[in-house]
């Protein structure tokens, strides 16, 4: 079984996570587009070569970032989301033409 | 009886079939480049020498003809979707599977074996219910069966109503079927080469030039190749080589397994596939039981097969049929599929105005192949939209108009 | 002692609690809860050897969120630095800090714990959110000399005592379900207190008891993990 060492948990089955997608910073939430969120949601690198991706360690439903080669399955390095994401968005409804359709 | 083949084999009288003259050198330019030689990429270029006189046309593959995924897949062939769009094109190429071999005078070997899907749990029979309904309002042989009746249809399944997911109803499509996938590949290869496309393989595509929003040639291992336009047919590596053309798509790729037993007497006729316990089994003509399942946890582009996806394959294979203990596993293996968030292809039109696209064919792309040669063929010979493969256009994503068959594909391909 | 009482008496109850009578078992109240008291005779000693007790109806509570740790130490809550560590407050409650944002705290077995009562009612400000942790995940006990033999058989964490000090948390799959494993000793008896969801705690039970035969472990009732203190 391949080993994940998980930030909170430490080295663990890899049976134990899940994986969460491909990272991509959010887009703008004030004014982004239909079609921005769209690409954000839908569209991915899927690059082949070293990744930064989500991951989710299932029992302590602790989601973390991990850089992984997708051509031999090495994991590079794994790290907590604090290190990108230090302040909470608030959404508040919005809209716009392309919502109202 | 082994002296006569042997003798057989040696005999200049039956000369080991060419599948095609392998061109010797790239020319400077064609009217089609084609990147990928799978089926599809092969059924395409067919389709265009036969039907469309276009025959300037080079299939370039990096590796072997039919090595990608059309070698690796188990050849499920079925049309039980659910939605009207999906029911509507995958029902089509089933009716072409029909006429395969006569199409191009290669036995494909297609078998009309009938595909059975187990529901274990209210939610499933009320899906299969649904799929029913669609599928025979569309002229889709397809109907909700009780443990009755798939006893009849499958006496070696395991009914016990003490197993931990009892079956509790099946979909039964009598449409499904299987076919020698290779043959597929050769056959559409043969066919598209004697009326002069050319297939080059060990040709790898490296990057693609674009001038002014069109594609003008692609750059290989083996030089440039300048084009009227390009379809790519690469299935796994569909984001690498888009990514060329400066294309992002909506695919990540996976790995999906599968593996084989050692041929045994005939036992099964049907396929069966349970998404709850995740695998399907079927028996093959030449007696091996297929076993597969769902794919890997997480992207890779590598082709190695695992020892969790083999533990996790058999203890779902022998919750149904608990005899596959004594079977001998022969071979595991792993293809990279192109999976896309709502389990339908991407095909037709991209931002670059000559380039097409074929890709996102996941787990289920085997059974399309005949229709795909046909539709992407008239795509690139009349540059109009063919209506059955309009509602699978990469802009469905940004419209947010997915064609969502997920639920009727998981672990059925 | 008690007279012995019907589970059914009150709406809190485990989800094994149907389990627990056909073993014959003589609940009690244990503070505000009732809990399996013995099932046979001589708990004390199985106990020692190897137990599994059933502990869900006893009190547990959570918080989560940026502002629960900073909000549990105004309230006086000691925590350990670490997460996946676990420290005893004055009134008995056991505190496990779970990551930099989490805490599940967990009553002893007189069933009464204060620091929760007093939390529970407290006011929350914002960024702290409670989590229900004792009506979603149950707790079982499993102890004795052979329980880490028994958790090796079902858990990939190497939970030997030698290697996973006391109070110290492993959250991983254990039987193949999510669980927290907290080694919480009672006196000199090795201990695991387990939280899982409890919608699959039929499951965890039969299997850890399935796993415990071989070394003739059976339920104990949580009077004998007392009077092991
Ligand atoms: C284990 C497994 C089981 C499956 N089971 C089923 C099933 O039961 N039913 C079903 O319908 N589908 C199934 N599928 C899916 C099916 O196999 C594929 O969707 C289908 O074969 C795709 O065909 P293709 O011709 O597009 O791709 P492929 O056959 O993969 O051909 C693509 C070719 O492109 C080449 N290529 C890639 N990059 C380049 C480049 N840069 N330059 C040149 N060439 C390149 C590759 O070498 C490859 O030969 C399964 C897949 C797998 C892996």
């Amino acid at each position: 079984m391949k080993i994940l060492t998980c930030p909170l948990n430490g080295p663990r089955n890899m049976s134990e996570f899940t994986y969460g997608g491909e990272y991509h910073p959010t887009p703008d939430h004030a004014d982004a587009s239909a079609r921005e969120w769209a690409e954000h949601v839908f569209f991915h690198h899927n690059t082949a070569g070293v990744v930064t991706e989500w991951w989710c360690h299932n029992a302590s439903s602790y989601w973390f970032l991990a850089e992984r080669n997708t051509l031999t399955d090495e994991v590079l390095r794994t790290f907590d989301c604090d290190q990108l994401y230090n302040q909470r968005i608030d959404f508040s409804a919005v809209t716009t033409p392309e919502t109202r359709k | 009886m082994p002296f006569g083949l042997l003798k057989y084999g040696l005999s200049s009288e039956y000369p080991a079939q060419q599948h095609f003259n392998p061109a010797a050198d790239l020319k400077k330019h064609y009217d089609v480049v084609i990147i990928g030689a799978g089926g599809h990429g092969t059924g395409i270029a067919y389709h265009l020498a036969k039907y469309h006189g276009i025959t300037n046309v080079a299939v370039l593959e990096k590796s072997y003809l039919g090595g990608g995924n059309t070698a690796r897949n188990t050849a499920v062939i079925r049309s039980n979707y659910l939605t009207e769009e999906g029911v509507r094109f995958y029902r089509e190429s089933v009716k072409l599977w029909q006429n395969l071999s006569n199409e191009f005078d290669y036995n494909v070997m297609l078998e009309n074996r009938g595909q059975l899907t187990l529901a274990h749990s209210d939610a499933a029979v009320r899906s299969f219910r649904w799929r029913a309904e669609v599928n025979q309002h569309m002229g889709v042989r397809s109907e909700l069966v009780d443990r009755q009746q798939i006893a009849e249809l499958v006496p070696n399944l395991r009914m016990s109503e003490e197993s931990r997911f009892p079956i509790m109803a099946g979909l039964w499509h009598a449409d499904g079927a299987t076919a020698r996938h290779d043959a597929v590949v050769w056959g559409y290869a043969r066919g598209a080469c004697q009326r002069g496309v050319e297939l080059h393989q060990l040709t790898e595509v490296q990057d693609v030039e674009i001038t002014a929003g069109r594609v003008t040639a692609v750059l290989t291992n083996r030089g440039r190749v300048g084009c009227g336009a390009v379809v790519q047919a690469v299935a796994g590596a569909s984001s690498v080589v888009a990514n060329m053309a400066g294309i992002k798509l909506p695919i990540h790729s996976y790995p999906l397994q599968a593996m084989v037993t050692q041929p045994y007497k005939p036992l099964l006729t049907p396929h069966v596939s349970s998404p709850h316990v995740h695998v399907y089994v079927h028996q093959t003509s030449r007696g091996e039981f297929v076993i597969g399942g769902g794919s890997d946890p997480s992207p890779l582009y590598n082709t190695r097969a695992t020892l969790e996806q083999r533990e996790s394959l058999s203890a779902a294979a022998l919750e149904l049929f608990p005899f596959l203990a004594q079977a001998r596993l022969l071979r595991q293996w792993a293809g990279t599929t192109d999976m896309t968030p709502d389990y339908s292809p991407i095909m037709g039109l991209s931002p670059v105005e000559n380039y097409y696209l074929d890709a996102g064919w996941g787990t289920w792309g085997f059974k399309a192949t005949p229709i795909c040669g046909v539709s992407m063929a008239e795509l690139v010979a009349t540059q109009k939209v063919p209506d059955i493969i309009a509602p699978f256009a990469l802009e469905r994503f940004y419209r947010f108009e997915q064609i969502n068959e997920a639920g009727a594909t998981a672990a059925s391909h | 002692m008690d007279p012995s009482i019907s589970p059914t008496q009150t709406s809190r109850r485990s989800s094994l609690y149907r389990r627990h009578s056909q073993l014959n078992a003589e609940f009690h109240s244990f503070g505000e809860t009732i809990a399996v008291h013995h099932y046979g005779s001589d708990e004390t000693t199985q106990a020692q050897n190897l137990g599994l007790a059933d502990l869900s109806t006893l009190p547990r509570v959570g918080f989560k969120g940026a502002g629960a740790l900073a909000w549990a130490e105004q309230c006086g809550v000691h925590f350990p630095q670490q997460p996946n560590w676990a420290s005893k407050q004055p009134d008995g409650t056991l505190v496990a800090r779970l990551s930099s944002s989490e805490l599940l705290m967990i009553g002893d077995y007189s069933g009464h714990s204060p620091l929760i009562d007093r939390l529970a009612a407290a006011d929350r400000p914002e960024r702290v959110y409670p989590l229900p942790r004792a009506d979603s995940h149950s707790w079982l006990a499993l102890c004795g000399s052979h329980a880490p033999d028994t958790l090796a058989k079902v858990c990939a964490v190497d939970l030997r005592p030698q290697h996973f000090e006391n109070g110290r948390i492993a959250q991983t799959s254990l039987a193949k379900i999510n669980a927290i494993i907290l080694r919480s000793d009672i006196g000199n008896l090795t201990n695991y207190a387990i939280f899982s969801d409890s919608s699959s705690v039929e499951y965890l039970w039969d299997s850890l008891l399935d796993a415990m035969a071989e070394h003739l472990g059976s339920p104990v009732g949580l009077q004998a993990l007392i009077d092991n203190r």
